[in-house]
């Protein structure tokens, strides 16, 4: 055969699809027209274009893809009767609007709720998961043993650690600290107090991807007095990111310049560690340069306030590292151990696990820090009221089996086999899930900036393009039709067509079990949410109104300053501040101290009474106070006296609170009192015990604290009130404080909401549980509203009777009833015992708990009861007062 | 009865295949087709239509000649057949009933 040079053929792809589209008979016809036009084309207007119309041509011709095909699909049926199915599915939902409606929102509830948690539950455990190396990224922990007894369990390690396991460790690729601060930070014309310092080694920007703006990534914080600030900050401070070489003044103990070499992206919300600032390691080692040239932030062994992170080398395994790192530490350190009889450990801490499963002293954001179980828990309730949806989809489909009996049994006739029906019946369940699946998905989209305000959250419509999201969907999705759709099918397939076409219907009984026992369980699952929400709501209501041994009332904390000229002056400074800030009217008392209640103390030392030898020492928290302390904070004296003006030698003295008292070993305050201690390397005398009151929150138990007598306390002023115009004081206070103190920001709070912030998470928390446990009941109720009235309407020809015969309408009604109410009684039965166990080991997670409170339990069951009643009621009466002559004409 | 209904593109199609004698088969009826109702037609339409048309009986075909253009492929010749030229009367004659009916108003102006 020989081929023109001027003639081409057209392309493949195209002729390949005209292949696909007509049937053989046609295809060479059909394809010959479509080459002619083609060649036409060659020559007329060129090979590309020709081709590019072939193209064209070949994809329009799909439409005629049935193209004298209708024989063929004869043949094979199922197309049409799919087709089918889905019509007489589309007819059955418009037949019963109620019923598929029920059906389909409850499904798209559970969905909704399900998609919600999720999501929650992904952004919980996403944190730190950022970092592009987060699996080989370890937080090194500081545990400190006295023989068994574990005293420091503390997120921050000390400084000597890091530079340690790097010398002594080859698995440890990098290591980097965190030290944070608070002060003033102040350019030329601004000045803000900051909270989210923290001075760093320069490796930590390496470890952690945090992105860099502007600046040199790999030369950063290397020197002293640099510094490196979040985009957020540097618009805060300059107004722009282009601040590299600027100079900012922080002050705190330390007052110094401080170059700007770097931004970073602002720190994403999911990281356990937030910053605004990062300051040069090397800043703080000139501060504590010590006469031997070495300083304390790099040699220090027991100063545990530095978060210190360390990279391994891939595949390196973290526990045999702790026990490795044991020994080598041990001899480094065993001496001392030995010595002063304590033990330390170092052991390391997935960062990934930080968020969630880590709840220990000095956490970066104790607030923000998680909690895995409760996640666990909201996991699992987002399965149940999932499966709760999917009960409803069962119980109402066997249910209406009666209507469908003479439906399958006229499809049986007709020689539909079991299989076909089967397929019918779960068909009919995908289009009702898949109805489901996009109303339940409306919600969320709708929902998500409700939800986000309802529990402080932070989520977004993001996930609709993750293909995560979309297969666990599509997971979902399918499951729901599989568990929901498979069992009404088989039940309803089964009926025998000869019985069912003469109105024998066994339907009566059809999953009648069944349906009472998927009730139950739904009934028991929602008086466990109700039960669960009101006993975590109690917890948070004892924590918040428990007495917390001082006085949170009208108690307004300023600030102190952070730019003190030196401890002279301002001792002299503070004296007259306080009796000005007397002056205010509505200001009874002012103390200024180190720390109030809810602020974490960092100070800590060594404490032993004074007969006992090294061995014995203690480390005890320390806030420095003045004389009014106790006073303002309204706080008890158990035994002795407070400090008082009149005894100079009331410096030589220590307050202790009751656990301290316990921790040192004496028998009772009374008796510590007059004791003396060896603290700070001197002795002191014990002249008073205060009551425990909560430090921190009452979710912990109380440290034990030495509360000494300091001259001039700069971390807080403490002011109560004696008035509700708290804007007047504020006001006022901010004019003299400054006049007193210029250079600082005036910033204040009030004490109830500072420390309350401490249970925000578990508020957050409630309100989830809260949320979903409503979400759960509703879905439950339309189930049951769906399932009540159908029964009501089989019945109606038995209630007609009933009533000519001269029954009573509350006699039907609780004939109707009845069979709910022993159903949700049951389900009491089954959900008590359950609450019982899960909350109670709930409520052993705190120091001060509420004991079970068993009103709860009978609230909860009432609760469930009164709404089923009501759903179940609303048909059950209108269908007992309808008149008897409408229900025996009823067919 | 829904089988004799003539679609206005099927009617065009129809006549351009009367129109064309013995030589119609569908390159041809499409390019009578935009020559003579001034529009763009796609092929497959044409397809579609004459063989929707010989379905409802009012075309039949035959196989003719193949040429090197169309890669060796046989062209199908349509005619019209007598149910075909009958429907297409009783077209016209419709439209031409209902013409009569427009009142003679209506085209003074």
């Amino acid at each position: 055969m020989t081929r023109s040079s001027d003639h081409s053929t057209p392309p493949r792809l195209g002729t390949y699809l005209l292949k696909k589209i007509y049937r053989e008979e046609l295809f060479g016809e059909i394809s010959g027209d479509l080459e002619e036009i083609y060649q036409e084309q060659v020559a007329e207007k060129g090979r590309f274009i020709a081709s590019c119309n072939y193209l064209v041509d070949a994809v329009l011709s799909i439409r005629n893809y049935n193209l004298r095909r209708r024989k063929k699909i004869t043949q094979n049926n199922s197309i049409a009767m799919f087709k089918n199915y889905f019509k007489i599915t589309l007819r059955t939902i418009s037949k019963n609007k109620v019923y598929s409606g029920l059906n389909i929102m409850g499904l798209a509830l559970g969905i909704a709720a399900f998609i919600f948690i999720l999501q929650y539950v992904t952004y919980e455990n996403s944190y730190d998961k950022f970092h592009s190396d987060h699996e080989n990224t370890y937080r090194v922990l500081y545990k400190v043993y006295r023989g068994e007894d574990l005293q420091i369990d503390c997120a921050a390690a000390v400084p000597r650690v890091g530079p340690f396991m790097k010398e002594k460790m080859p698995e440890v690729e990098a290591f980097a600290r965190a030290f944070p601060v608070s002060g003033v930070m102040s350019t030329d014309n601004t000045k803000f107090r900051e909270d989210r310092i923290h001075i760093a080694d320069p490796d930590f920007l390496n470890i952690f991807d945090y992105s860099v703006v502007e600046g040199d990534k790999n030369n950063l914080l290397t020197e002293p007095n640099q510094v490196v600030l979040t985009s957020e900050m540097a618009e805060k401070y300059f107004g722009s990111t282009d601040v590299i070489g600027k100079t900012i003044t922080f002050n705190s103990w330390l007052k110094l310049p401080l170059e700007i070499t770097g931004v970073t992206e602002n720190v994403p919300n999911n990281s356990h560690f937030k910053y605004d600032f990062l300051i040069s390691y090397e800043t703080l080692n000139n501060e504590t340069l010590q006469d031997d040239g070495s300083s304390n932030s790099e040699t220090a062994w027991g100063w545990y306030d530095f978060n210190t992170y360390v990279q391994l080398k891939d595949g390196a395994d973290p526990k045999a590292f702790d026990e490795k790192f044991e020994e080598v530490l041990y001899e480094e350190r065993g001496e001392i151990f030995e010595k002063y009889n304590f033990k330390a450990e170092f052991p390391l801490q997935p960062i990934t696990d930080i968020h969630l499963y880590s709840n220990l002293l000095q956490e970066s954001e104790p607030e923000e820090q998680g909690d895995g179980d409760a996640v666990f828990f909201l996991s699992i309730i987002a399965f149940f009221i999932l499966v709760i949806a999917w009960i409803n989809y069962i119980n109402l489909s066997t249910a209406r089996a009666m209507e469908r009996a003479k439906e399958v049994g006229i499809r049986k006739t007709m020689g539909a086999y079991k299989k076909q029906l089967v397929y019918q019946f779960l068909s009919e369940a995908l289009l009702l899930n898949f109805f489901a699946l996009i109303i339940g998905l409306l919600i969320v989209v709708l929902g998500i900036r409700y939800f986000n305000q309802l529990t402080n959250s932070l989520l977004s419509t993001d996930f609709l393009v993750s293909t995560e999201f979309w297969l666990t969907a599509i997971g979902v999705f399918f499951a729901g039709v599989a568990l929901s759709g498979l069992y009404p099918a088989f039940v309803l397939s089964s009926f025998k067509p000869v019985a069912v076409l003469k109105g024998k219907l066994q339907g009566q009984k059809a999953g009648k079990g069944l349906r009472r026992s998927l009730v139950t369980f739904q009934f028991a699952a929602s008086v466990t949410l109700i039960a669960g929400t009101l006993i975590v709501y109690q917890q948070l209501q004892h924590m918040n109104t428990v007495d917390l041994g001082f006085d949170m009332t009208n108690t307004l904390v300023i600030k102190g300053p952070q730019s003190l000229e030196s401890d002279s002056i301002y001792q002299t400074k503070l004296q007259t501040f306080k009796s000005q800030m007397l002056n205010i009217p509505g200001v009874d008392q002012i103390t200024a101290s180190s720390n109030v209640p809810g602020d974490e103390i960092f100070w800590t030392n060594g404490i032993r009474k004074w007969e006992d030898p090294d061995s014995q020492n203690n480390t005890i928290y320390i806030a420095g106070i003045d004389h009014d302390y106790f006073p303002t904070f309204d706080i008890k004296m158990v035994a002795g006296r407070n400090y008082d003006k009149s005894f100079t030698t009331d410096t030589g003295a220590v307050i202790l609170n009751k656990a301290a008292v316990k921790l040192l070993g004496y028998e009772s305050p009374a008796e510590a009192v007059n004791q003396k201690v060896r603290f700070w390397n001197n002795p002191k005398t014990i002249i008073g015990v205060v009551d425990d009151y909560q430090q921190m929150s009452a979710k912990s138990e109380v440290a034990p604290i030495v509360l000494p007598l300091v001259k001039a306390p700069s971390g807080f002023f403490t002011l109560s009130l004696t008035t509700d115009n708290y804007q007047q004081v504020l006001n006022q206070a901010q004019q003299t404080f400054t006049v007193f103190f210029p250079r600082d920001p005036y910033d204040y709070f009030f004490i109830d909401e500072f420390f309350n912030r401490q249970y925000a998470n578990e508020r957050t928390f409630s309100r989830v549980f809260t949320l979903f446990a409503i979400f759960g009941v509703v879905v439950a109720c339309l189930g049951l509203f769906g399932l009540s009235s159908f029964t009501a309407l089989q019945r109606t020809k038995e209630i007609g009777i009933r009533k000519a015969l001269g029954a009573s309408l509350r006699g039907i009604v609780m004939l109707l009833s009845k069979e709910f109410i022993i159903l949700i009684a049951i389900s009491n039965l089954i959900a008590w015992p359950i609450i019982y166990l899960v909350m109670e080991q709930w409520l052993d997670n705190f120091a001060t708990r509420i004991s079970m409170p068993i009103w709860v339990f009978l609230f909860a069951g009432a609760m469930v009861m009164i709404t089923a009643l009501i759903t179940v009621g609303y048909k059950t009466f209108r269908t007992a007062q309808s008149n008897p002559v409408k229900a025996l004409r009823y067919e | 009865m829904k089988g004799t209904y003539l679609g206005e593109f099927e009617e065009l199609v129809l006549l351009t295949v009367a129109s064309l004698a013995n030589e119609a088969y569908a390159v041809i009826v499409k390019k009578e087709v935009e020559k003579n109702a001034d529009r763009k037609v796609n092929i497959s339409a044409i397809h579609s239509s004459l063989y929707r048309l010989e379905d409802k009986g009012f075309l039949s075909s035959e196989f003719g000649g193949a040429t090197q253009k169309r890669g060796g492929k046989q062209k199908r010749f349509f005619k019209v057949t007598s149910a075909g030229f009958a429907t297409l009367q009783q077209s016209k004659d419709l439209k031409q009933q209902l013409w009569k009916n427009i009142p003679q108003l209506s085209f003074s102006h």
